[in-house]
């Protein structure tokens, strides 16, 4: 998969999850700080990126990715 | 008193008093941190503006929010950063480009956690040292100013405190919900509640100062579970106390004795981590409670009622029992029964029952009411043997509690001397108890607490009436000598030195030494023993025998040549005999110190606090018997003899049945040596002086065995 799809696919799923609008999310922008994300999304982020993209992911390191675009790099290197 | 840059007040002056206040990470949902500073902030009735910062929601308990604390366009005091420690750094970081300069820093996820945690508070110093900021926490429960100015809590505290004069300082912010609860029932009211968490940037040190110019604070209270610059602390306590007059209470806990039995000294393994933070509290004069009841009772006795001329305290009770209870107490805690005047015991014997006691502890009967309490009270005060007044009450059919308390609020407020009062029981005596707390008379469920209480006052009091004078160095040492001798041991890879090697640093700053030989032979021995001189004291000199009489390497009372050379043999038998690995340097010969009291002086550098001096009395029970005083470095001669007083094995030095008064005044003179020696060469890391043998008053002390570890 390339990393265009995954990255819109990503944001789709920020956007569900957080309920904001597609457009407002940025690459570079922090779940947390930029996105208002608390720690219960977070969690939720990690459920929602696991069904979108059937994969599994260890909760305690996808825990400490930050950013839209640390997110894309974490799972394409899954999908590989 | 200096303590704070103007940048730094400055900078803690506005997280105290704010006019503008950002919550940056503040969220709406209720039970959270984020949630409840806000709303608690806004509850506090807080005089200045607030603007919650979240990146989705538009307004949090119906105030508007900003995305970011570069959108608010208001200028900010104070930002209270309440995100998730990974992006804590991001934050602070904007709050530098608006411009702000008073930070509090509420989550937590850093040092304490290790790792990641160590990095990113790292992260937050790097900043904050780069904007000029200043910050508390992290990892902090937040601040609390009562002020009505202000009314400030910007803490996840439940609820507000009372005002009141009391500044209290936390490490631990939990403990802080505690005794705010626990005050809270007790009507004790805060003039500012802090909890400084890790304390990255603001420390104790830093906020000591600030309370101690804060108007507002009349005692200042503080928690701490570790002391990362004692002297620093020391420091700090000293220049308030002296030039403000504020109490200084503190709690200390974790009183871990690792370490000490790693020593290689009779000092090192006998001076714990706790009896020197101890020593040193009570040396800078701050008055150390073990317990937060111990705590608070102390600090409403600063509080609440003026500090006591002298220790004479009058004993007004309706019960026996209790008033002999008191009685003890207080003889306990150093105070005096005052002796009324012949004025008071006529206006007692006049206007008291017949069955009444006239005399201190006055017993006003169990059928007293509050008229009766009036008149004992009132003369009580009004007597000039009389510096303060204990008012007992128990309970009794005929006794209406509350008009008795409200009486004793009254009479006190007429005079200008403390009052402390115990209303002995639970239930019945509440309201009475309640009426007292609300009018900021001193309440004590036991006498104990009380005298306890009266006493920590009246010796604070002697304290700012006799302040202590700073130590004054002696001019005739030579440090240069002793820095060299000590740098030439460390040169040659040595850590421990020989009395022989010892005696020389210890003459070069005036100590006592007798003049010492070392010799490698019998022959040696047998030609120096007339010049020594006799009788005389042969040791072993070997850096692998540190304690020389466990196994008979020291003899004393030798008295010719001969004797001499047949000893040097024998010291090396025996020591071959118990330790055959053992290197041996020689034999020392010395002439013998007459007969004396034995006492040991020590040095031991501590990690918190510096180089710490230790007095006991001596010999090879030392660490048996373990009567020793401490005190950091350099010290004085008013501590010296207060060390020397300390001890329970004093009274021997002092003259007692047919034993004859020892040369204190040469001891005092060593110990204060010895401290300016530990002060001056703080490569010492234990040192030993032991037995140090104290003559007749007038004939001097002498040291008859010495080490020193570097």
């Amino acid at each position: 998969m390339q990393k265009d799809e995954i990255k819109a696919r990503v944001k789709k799923v920020i956007a569900q999850v957080l309920g904001i609008d597609e457009s407002e999310i940025n690459d570079e922008a922090n779940f947390i700080f930029d996105l208002g994300a608390d720690s219960r999304q977070s969690l939720e982020l990690v459920a929602a990126f696991e069904e979108e993209f059937d994969i599994e992911m260890d909760e305690d390191k996808a825990l400490e990715v930050q950013t839209v675009s640390d997110a894309v790099d974490f799972i394409a290197q899954i999908l590989v | 008193m200096k303590g704070l840059s103007a940048s730094k007040t400055d900078h803690l002056h506005k997280i105290f008093y704010p006019e503008s206040v950002a919550i940056v990470g503040a969220n709406r949902v209720p039970g959270t941190v984020p949630y409840d500073i806000l709303i608690n902030i806004l509850r506090s009735d807080f005089q200045g503006a607030v603007f919650p910062v979240n990146p989705r929601e538009r307004a949090i308990g119906g105030v508007k929010t900003y995305k970011y604390v570069l959108d608010i366009p208001d200028p900010i005091d104070l930002a209270v950063l309440v995100y998730p420690s990974s992006v804590c750094h991001m934050a602070l970081q904007q709050c530098g480009e608006k411009g702000i300069k008073s930070v509090i820093i509420i989550s937590a996820g850093f040092r304490e956690i290790g790792g990641v945690g160590i990095e990113r508070e790292q992260k937050l110093i790097e900043i904050a040292r780069k904007h000029d900021i200043s910050f508390i926490g992290p990892n902090c429960l937040g601040v609390i100013n009562t002020d009505p100015a202000v009314q400030l809590n910007a803490s996840f505290a439940r609820e507000m405190p009372e005002n009141g004069n009391i500044g209290f300082l936390s490490q631990s912010g939990a403990l802080c919900t505690a005794v705010l609860d626990y005050a809270q029932a007790k009507h004790i009211g805060f003039s500012k509640f802090i909890s400084f968490g890790n304390k990255a940037d603001v420390n104790e040190i830093d906020l000591l100062y600030y309370l101690g110019k804060d108007p507002k604070t009349r005692v200042i209270l503080i928690y701490l579970e570790e002391i990362s610059n004692g002297q620093a602390l020391m420091k700090a306590a000293r220049e308030i106390i002296a030039e403000t007059g504020k109490p200084i209470l503190a709690i200390k806990s974790g009183r871990t004795e690792a370490g000490a039995s790693a020593a290689a000294s009779h000092t090192g393994s006998l001076a714990g981590s706790d009896d020197i933070c101890d020593a040193a509290m009570r040396q800078a004069g701050i008055i150390r409670c073990r317990s937060i009841e111990e705590m608070f009772n102390t600090a409403i006795a600063f509080a609440y009622q003026p500090l006591p001329e002298n220790n004479r305290v009058a004993i007004i009770t309706n019960a026996g029992g209790p008033g002999v209870l008191t009685t003890d107490a207080s003889i306990q805690e150093g105070l005096r029964l005052a002796k009324f005047s012949d004025d008071t015991t006529a206006m007692f014997k006049k206007t008291l029952p017949k069955t009444a006691n006239i005399k201190n502890p006055v017993d006003v009967i169990g059928d007293a009411r509050a008229d009766r309490y009036n008149i004992a009270l009132s003369q009580a005060f009004k007597d000039p043997n009389v510096d303060g007044v204990f008012v007992i009450l128990t309970p009794q059919s005929m006794t209406d509690i509350e008009t008795i308390a409200r009486e004793v609020v009254t009479v006190a407020g007429r005079f200008d001397k403390p009052i402390f009062a115990s209303f002995m029981g639970e239930k019945d005596v509440a309201a009475g108890i309640d009426i007292l707390q609300r009018n900021k008379i001193p309440h004590y469920t036991l006498p104990e607490s009380m005298a306890q209480a009266f006493a920590a006052t009246y010796r604070f009091k002697q304290r700012l009436t006799n302040p202590e004078k700073p130590f004054a160095p002696f001019t005739d040492v030579d440090k240069n000598l002793a820095n060299k001798l000590l740098q030439e041991a460390k040169k040659e890879g040595k850590t421990y030195l020989s009395e022989f090697e010892a005696s020389k640093i210890l003459a070069a700053y005036g100590l006592p030494v007798v003049e010492s030989r070392i010799v490698k032979s019998a022959r040696e021995a047998e030609a120096n023993a007339d010049e020594v001189g006799y009788p005389l004291v042969m040791k072993v000199m070997s850096d692998d025998v540190v304690h020389k009489s466990d196994f008979q390497g020291v003899v004393l009372n030798v008295k010719s040549k001969e004797e001499a050379a047949k000893v040097f043999d024998r010291i090396l038998q025996n020591v071959r005999k118990h330790q055959p690995e053992a290197e041996i340097d020689g034999v020392l010969m010395r002439k013998m110190i007459p007969a004396g009291e034995e006492v040991i002086l020590g040095v031991k550098k501590d990690v918190a606090f510096g180089s710490v001096v230790m007095f006991g009395m001596g010999g090879i029970f030392v660490e048996v018997i373990k009567d020793v005083a401490f005190r950091v470095a350099p010290l004085g001669k008013e501590q010296s003899l207060k060390m020397i007083k300390e001890i329970k094995g004093a009274p021997l030095l002092f003259g007692m049945r047919n034993r004859p008064e020892r040369d204190v005044d040469a001891l005092e003179e060593s110990l204060q040596r010895l401290s300016q020696l530990a002060t001056d060469c703080p490569q010492i890391k234990e040192l030993d002086i032991n037995p140090l043998i104290v003559l007749e008053k007038g004939k001097g002390c002498f040291i008859a065995d010495a080490r020193i570890i570097i």
